[in-house]
């Protein structure tokens, strides 16, 4: 393995001009700081999961335990699962607003404290 | 809906990847996943409810282009947090992917330097990448195709063997086969006489595609050639320690060092979307310069956009200005019957099918790109016999 002085460097940034989507692209680099928060808590989750499994298979556990735990296509689809529950809870928000366009007619907020306010 | 999971095989070529650095491209599959089932649905509805009224109110009409269809969708929130998500999931994709590969550089090059090989590797360092590699990186995995930071190095092979596969989600079967497998299937099946003893790959990357030739047509000298060493040395040990001799060299296949009329079979797996307008009709005329009358040319793409409704060809090309590939639409709008005869193929009509994937046995979610690359259970075939 190369270390220390002469320890190899991989260009992370593609070149290439990043296209941003939002009007504001600080919201584009927030939610890809998000999704990489998003991805080391699995990471973690995923290493707990597999902590877990090797505990229950073997009564007790070392880190080697963990490093060469072979998973098996059925581990992956269990992770999968749980991937999918994180992904539900993240995206709330974004699946929130597609629900209302398909399936209500939102009022204006204003309008409702509008209502409520000036009906007695 | 889920796409079943099934982990890609584990050849000598690829680096060992630790727990969590496993679990880090686990996840960045499942992200693809969820962006596929969960949020590219939601893309439609965003157009129909909200995007295309507005452009139906401005004009009286409804959008007709890419471009118009771009115009109120690129304004959409949905449409927004969605290619923000993708591209995210792009620079995940291969950041995970690199991360194994960096940490042990040094190994990688010495175990595929030390596996035994068969087949042969004839590289040439004077070759000149083209500039439509050097301009962007391909895709967005950073330092392209090409690069190299140490010597023998197979560094962006290595990188770009296992993002295929998180990318594809496994999609092209456990060895990113399916475009070889699918084309090699159809071609034993309409054309059940056609024997070729030897064959061309063009832009073989890491040989996912060649493969299935080698191991398909027994007995034929199967030749591969691409312009970035890395993955030539890569796809050189991969197909050595898969026991299938291929003879891999560092050519550009606008102009290659093989005799006239040599080749039974050249073909091509999305290679041509990825060069230009220019060498795209070399790599025809070339294509024809080296096959043997009667010889087959294939190229192996997704469908072009004739026939498509906007909305789906405005999704479908979202790769060609949000993912570094700056030929995919050009690629995708040719006359491919006159780029096919001035190359000079004269004698026969092009063939421009739908060619089934072989692969079934997952669950497809039968989208065709939007992020979902092998998913749309096809793959367009383009070509003519000489
Ligand atoms: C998308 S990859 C091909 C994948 C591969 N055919 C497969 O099916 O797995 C495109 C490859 O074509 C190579 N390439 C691009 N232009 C080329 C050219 N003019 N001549 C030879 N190879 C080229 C790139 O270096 C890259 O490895």
């Amino acid at each position: 393995m190369s270390e220390g002085p002469d320890e190899v460097t991989l260009q992370r940034k593609a070149k290439g001009k990043r296209p941003f989507y939002f009007s504001d692209p600080d919201v584009d680099r927030l939610l890809s700081m998000v999704m990489a928060l998003t991805g080391e808590l699995s990471v973690t989750r995923d290493r707990l999961d597999t902590l877990e499994r090797v505990a229950r298979a073997k009564g007790l556990f070392s880190a080697s335990d963990i490093e060469t735990y072979q998973l098996t296509d059925s581990d992956m689809e269990e992770r999968a699962a749980r991937h999918r529950a994180i992904f539900k809870e993240v995206t709330r928000i974004i699946v929130g607003e597609l629900e209302d366009l398909e399936d209500r007619d939102e009022q204006d907020y204003r309008a409702v404290v509008d209502q409520v306010e000036n009906d007695g | 809906m889920s796409i079943a999971y099934k982990e890609q095989h584990v050849h000598d070529a690829l680096p060992e990847t630790s727990h969590d650095e496993l679990a880090r491209q686990h996840f960045v599959r499942s992200f693809k996943e969820h962006l596929v089932t969960a949020l590219h649905p939601g893309l439609k509805t965003a157009y129909e409810k909200r995007a295309k009224p507005r452009f139906v109110a401005e004009h009286q009409r409804e959008p007709q282009s890419i471009q118009e269809v771009g115009q109120v969708m690129k304004q959409d929130s949905h449409y927004q947090a969605w290619s923000s998500l993708l591209r995210t999931s792009q620079e995940m994709m291969w950041s995970a992917a690199q991360i194994p590969v960096e940490r042990a550089i040094a190994d990688l090059a010495a175990q595929a330097a030390a596996t035994p090989k068969i087949g042969s590797l004839r590289l040439d360092p004077d070759l000149q990448i083209p500039s439509y590699h050097t301009a962007v990186d391909i895709h967005c995995q950073p330092g392209g195709y090409h690069t190299e930071y140490i010597d023998n190095d197979v560094a962006q092979g290595a990188i770009y063997d296992r993002a295929v596969y998180i990318y594809a989600m496994g999609q092209m079967g456990v060895n990113n086969a399916d475009m070889g497998d699918s084309t090699v299937a159809w071609l034993k099946q309409e054309h059940p006489d056609f024997k070729p003893t030897r064959i061309l790959d063009m832009g073989c990357a890491v040989g996912h595609s060649t493969l299935p030739y080698a191991s398909g047509f027994e007995g034929a000298e199967v030749h591969a050639i691409d312009v970035a060493a890395p993955m030539l040395r890569h796809a050189h040990a991969r197909a050595s320690s898969m026991g299938l001799p291929v003879h891999f060299s560092q050519q550009n296949a606008e102009s290659t060092d093989f005799e006239d009329n040599s080749f039974d079979l050249v073909v091509s797996h999305i290679l041509l979307h990825e060069t230009s307008s220019a060498a795209i009709k070399n790599v025809i005329r070339e294509c024809h310069r080296v096959l043997k009358p009667g010889g087959m040319m294939l190229h192996v793409e997704t469908p072009p956009y004739e026939g498509m409704e906007p909305f789906d060809t405005f999704i479908f090309d979202w790769d060609s200005e949000n993912n570094n590939e700056p030929f995919w639409r050009k690629s995708h709008l040719l006359d491919l019957e006159a780029l096919a005869r001035d190359a000079g193929f004269q004698s026969h009509t092009p063939i421009q099918i739908m060619v089934p994937s072989a692969f079934q046995e997952t669950q497809r979610s039968n989208t065709f790109q939007g992020g979902d690359f092998g998913g749309g259970g096809v793959w367009f075939v383009y070509g003519c016999q000489k």
